[in-house]
């Protein structure tokens, strides 16, 4: 009999290192996109509109933007990384690298969210870069910072594995970002605040999960809230552990993965 | 009695979309065996090999690596086994020696252990002026032997490989005997699939050919191709084609 096995720390860095490398292949694709995204909704939205709108809560219109812009970038970045990663090696089939290797399914799954977080992160400090430039990056608290950018790009990495495993089309793998992810963070609160909304659209905004996410970042770049820290911190971590579960079984039982 | 090196006790495949692919296969290959698995397409090997190695999802059955459940244990069991695919799963983008360093990641090999073991297969399959090149712009038999380094860099103790000299010349496929033959005298146990009849007759000592899902013949190389007309002619009888038919085509 074999010796059983601890975690696998090499092959778990392998991962990592691996879709690191791919990263490096295509940095237009991977931070440049986004970054220049990210520099036009600066310059138009909180340039050269802010430039004619009063402060929010004490806060230039450019800052208080700056959040949500961060936000829109790391939720696109956390989901294209894992839902094209997983994606395309089921459709070259090189992830039956992974299959036939001595890895648990959990460390799989922590494998590819190690990536989605960091290539969020890298998104995300170009960003406060640029914010920077324009001089409107504040840090009213690091720790929750980090809280917001490590818990969203963990719930989007899932999401996009669910999708990656789901999508048997390039079609399938792009219709979650065009009919769910650009118009939920679009009315998600980036731009606005929740007292600008008409009656109705308070309570729809109340109950898009984005709505937390912009909220939480931006509390914890300018200390502007608008809903308790606690119910998005919450409402995160619950989405956070029910999509464990979902991610966790997909893998377990092998859908998608496994013929 | 030591424990075999594989053992799959009535194996059942389901795929999802309802296609019996393996009926019931049960076989036993011991430690240091050259065993052959011969059938026809669609008989049910490359199913059976994916199902030992964790590639599909067994419907029933038990699959035993040295002992280790290839389901409940799976990754102890995967630490046993490499795997040759038949086709060519492999990032097209990434160069030879990529694609091997990561699998040795994956089997948890430090870089020391890593570079060591590339080196010496990069140099054993003649890969050393090619292993910074792109898979994709390989030729054919090349990107066979970066799938057998791959297959190779965990000095696997069971060795799987499913049709590995498809479509390969000459050059590599004795390569590849002389390297087989080599580390099965060291004690590697080898599972091959083929459908070249002389590769298996030369190489493996015990055969089985499947058809339909089932094991229809097994025994050693001298029992079944020690008959009139060889293994062809048992291969041909087992799977249930005409032997003088198609002979005389």
């Amino acid at each position: 009999m074999t010796k059983p096995m601890g975690v696998n720390w090499i092959g778990l860095y392998t991962m990592i290192r691996r879709e690191a490398q791919r990263m490096a292949r295509i940095p237009i694709q991977a931070f440049v996109a986004p970054w220049i995204s990210a520099l036009l909704f600066i310059f138009i939205f909180g340039y050269i509109v802010g430039g004619r709108i009063a402060t929010i809560g004490g806060h230039k219109y450019l800052e208080f933007v700056l959040p949500g812009i961060l936000m829109m970038n790391i939720v696109n970045a956390a989901f294209i990384q894992s839902s094209t990663a997983i994606y395309f090696s089921r459709f070259i089939k090189f992830v039956e690298e992974l299959l036939v290797s001595p890895l648990s399914y959990v460390e799989m799954i922590f494998g590819a969210l190690s990536v989605v977080v960091l290539r969020s992160t890298v998104t995300g400090i170009g960003i406060l870069f640029m914010g920077m430039a324009f001089g409107v990056t504040h840090m009213h608290s690091w720790p929750m910072f980090v809280f917001w950018v490590v818990s969203v790009s963990t719930i989007f990495g899932l999401l996009g594995l669910i999708v990656g495993l789901w999508s048997k089309s390039f079609e399938q793998l792009n219709m979650p970002v065009v009919f769910f992810l650009t118009p939920l963070s679009m009315v998600g609160g980036v731009f606005n605040t929740l007292s600008m909304l008409p009656g109705w659209l308070k309570y729809l905004a109340l109950a898009n999960p984005f709505f937390y996410f912009i909220n939480g970042i931006r509390g914890a770049m300018i200390g502007f809230d608008e809903a308790p820290p606690e119910l998005g911190v919450g409402l995160t971590l619950a989405l956070m552990a029910s999509l464990s579960v979902v991610v966790w079984r997909m893998y377990a039982t092998g859908y998608g993965l496994r013929e | 009695m030591p424990t075999p090196a594989l053992s799959v006790s009535h194996l059942r495949k389901v795929y999802r979309s309802g296609t019996v692919a393996v009926e019931d296969i049960s076989l036993v290959i011991p430690e240091g065996e050259f065993f052959g698995f011969l059938g026809p397409n669609g008989a049910g090997k490359s199913t059976t090999i994916h199902c030992v190695t964790g590639v599909a999802e067994p419907t029933s059955g038990k699959i035993e690596i040295f002992g280790v459940d290839a389901v409940k244990n799976y990754r102890e069991a995967r630490r046993l086994v490499g795997l040759c695919p038949q086709e060519f799963n492999v990032d097209p983008f990434a160069n030879a020696r990529q694609i091997v360093d990561w699998m040795g990641g994956y089997f948890g090999m430090g870089a020391k252990q890593r570079k060591e073991r590339i080196d010496y297969l990069m140099e054993r399959f003649d890969l050393i002026p090619h292993q910074k090149k792109a898979f994709r712009e390989l030729s054919g038999g090349l990107k066979r032997r970066v799938v057998l380094a791959r297959a190779l860099i965990n000095d696997p103790k069971l060795i799987i490989l499913d049709e590995p000299t498809a479509g390969v010349d000459v050059e590599l496929r004795r390569i590849l005997w002389r390297y087989l033959q080599e580390i099965n005298k060291d004690g590697r146990t080898i599972l091959l699939t083929s459908h070249y009849l002389e590769e298996v007759e030369r190489l493996c000592r015990h055969i089985a050919i499947v058809a339909k899902g089932r094991i229809v013949r097994e025994g050693t190389k001298d029992e079944i191709a020690g008959i009139p007309g060889g293994l062809e002619a048992a291969y041909l009888t087992a799977t249930g084609a005409e032997p003088d038919h198609v002979a005389g085509e």
